[in-house]
């Protein structure tokens, strides 16, 4: 589906990545249900650009998301990123793979162990991956906080999950996210949990961290409007394949597949065409 | 680990706790133990006739009823009873307390790595549990008591704790299961944490709280069991404790002749048991908000 331009610089590229779970094996089963989640799917994503991937619940957006920061592996295919296939790190490549590539998750109420404090909560990164000293590292959680919004970062660092609202929490698992300066981040319906005016705020913040850090987003949503107002490109999803890839302008004004269409159609706010 | 959060929680739970009319009588009884414990370690002081185990009353050669010197009587060989009670808490809290912190130990640490890890290491692990969740402890401990003769207490608390941990391994294996799947814990696999940092800084404070409500369990479990097997001729003899007052009335032929005697280990067994297993239910109420009366946060 997607032509691989020699000339473009891929940062992440997917390719014919299949993902089947297989439910529980139980005694006694003749068949085996299986379920396919993505049916080899090919994708690439430019550096610095803010790619959507937009589709229904069950479509196997979610599984990209989790396949590509390797949360899980493909049943079959290659996902390579910066050129280097990911499947097959191990050790110390993975743990620099992993300062590389983060996620954004979900349900801030569930993505923070209510047992540690913010500043712990964003630091855990850093001492992971060992950068800094236990100075700086505390600096570049507050200066963090600042960026994500929450300032001043000092009344928020020693503070607890629970004493945060939802859009303050999601800002939290953001300063998480882009505290070791990742090249690529996986927003997966980060603000899904939230409310409009909140998930408003959080786009704007998010488009400024990739203007500030210049960093690569897989925008994940099952909301065709917000990733127009994010995205640079937009792919969408259906039952485990690529429908439609294109230009976010071109994807709203002109869809060519007609899941594309309907799913225009039932976006509530404006209307194909226009 | 002691974090502020924590701290915040522990203290919500304790005001929770003390409210509810199980717990608070469960730490008025706890604490009247804890105060015969602690007067054990002085009572030694007043005299050497008054030493649980070696304090003879030259003047008494046979046992005898409570009087002004000797409060609850004295047994055959005239030692002090009230001594040889205060002595029996002391060494109930510590054969209680030691064996159900070790098996608490045992049984978090493997809960957690086989709820964690799955496959076949949570497989071999379980079933090691279940082969020894279903041996009886209070006959295991008969037989190798009979094989290697009188156990010293150390090594009695050590068998119960280690016949004592499944239980324990199964509730936070499950409770771990339940916590690998949460985004909390996927974030800090992207951040790169290794399974170890994942296992003690993001598992084992939230498994925790249930580690210490079966913990009262077992120091209930622990206290009948040593009790069970001092009674029964197979406890440490160089140690007081309620099981061998017990034991000791029972072999004397005072049984039916000495209440005095009788009674009181009886009651304090009863009752420590009875006040831990109060402060466990009173603990439950705590962790699982929906046995919580109305209107408490």
């Amino acid at each position: 589906m997607a032509k691989t331009d020699p000339k473009k610089n891929f940062l992440v590229e997917i390719k014919g990545v299949t993902k089947t779970y297989f439910p529980r094996k139980q005694f006694f089963a003749r068949h085996q249900n299986k379920v396919l989640a993505l049916n080899g799917i090919d994708l690439c994503i430019e550096t610095g650009e803010i790619f959507g991937l937009v589709g229904q619940s069950g479509s196997g957006k979610t599984t990209t998301g989790r396949l590509l920061v390797r949360l899980e592996h493909p049943t079959a295919g290659h996902i390579l990123f910066n050129k280097v296939p990911i499947s097959g790190l191990k050790g110390p490549e993975l743990k620099k793979f992993r300062s590389r590539a983060q996620m954004i998750f979900q349900d801030p109420y569930q993505s923070l162990n209510p047992h540690l404090s913010i500043a712990e909560t964003v630091m855990e990164p850093l001492v992971v991956q060992k950068i800094g000293t236990p100075e700086t590292r505390s600096e570049k959680v507050i200066h963090t906080l600042e960026t994500v919004g929450l300032s001043p970062g000092k009344a928020f660092y020693n503070r607890y999950p629970h004493q945060l609202s939802g859009g303050q929490r999601q800002r939290v698992a953001i300063a998480r996210a882009v505290v070791v300066e990742p090249e690529f981040i996986v927003a997966d319906e980060p603000t899904s949990m939230l409310d409009a005016t909140i998930a408003i705020q959080l786009f704007k913040l998010l488009r400024e961290i990739k203007e500030t850090f210049g960093m690569t987003f897989l925008f994940i949503t099952h909301n065709l409007a917000a990733a127009r107002y994010l995205c640079d490109r937009i792919a969408v999803i259906h039952e485990g394949h690529i429908v439609e890839i294109n230009t976010a302008e071109k994807i709203i004004r002109n869809p060519e597949h007609p899941y594309t269409k309907k799913l225009i159609k039932v976006q509530p706010g404006f209307k194909y065409g226009r | 680990m002691l974090n502020k959060y924590s701290l915040q929680r522990f203290y919500k739970g304790w005001q929770i706790f003390i409210e509810n009319p199980l717990g608070k009588t469960g730490v008025i009884i706890l604490v009247v133990f804890m105060f015969m414990a602690i007067a054990s370690f002085f009572v030694p002081l007043i005299g050497p006739m008054y030493d649980p185990m070696t304090g003879i009353d030259p003047d008494i050669r046979v046992s005898t009823g409570p009087s002004l010197t000797h409060w609850l009587g004295t047994d055959n060989v005239g030692r002090d009873l009230f001594a040889q009670l205060l002595e029996g808490a002391k060494v109930a809290f510590i054969v209680g307390l030691s064996a159900a912190f070790i098996s608490i130990v045992i049984g978090t640490l493997v809960g957690m790595v086989a709820g964690y890890t799955g496959g076949l290491l949570d497989a071999f692990l379980m079933r090691t549990a279940d082969i020894i969740m279903v041996l009886p402890s209070l006959v295991i401990l008969l037989i190798l008591a009979s094989l290697f003769g009188q156990f010293n207490i150390w090594i009695i608390v050590f068998i119960i704790a280690i016949m004592r941990w499944p239980a324990v391994s199964r509730v936070i294996r499950s409770q771990t299961l339940s916590l690998k799947h949460r985004p909390f814990i996927e974030a800090s696999r992207v951040a790169g944490a290794s399974h170890l940092r994942i296992i003690f800084r993001h598992i084992m404070p939230n498994v925790l709280p249930l580690a210490f409500l079966y913990m009262t369990f077992r120091v209930t479990a622990a206290i009948l069991v040593e009790a069970a097997l001092s009674f029964l001729g197979f406890g440490d003899p160089s140690q007081v404790s309620w099981g061998m007052m017990l034991q000791w009335v029972w072999k004397s032929g005072h049984m039916f002749q000495a209440p005095y005697w009788l009674i009181p280990p009886g009651m304090c067994i009863s009752l420590l048991t009875l006040a831990f297993y109060l402060l466990g239910r009173a603990m439950d109420e705590v962790l699982d908000p929906r046995l919580r009366k109305e209107g408490q946060a």
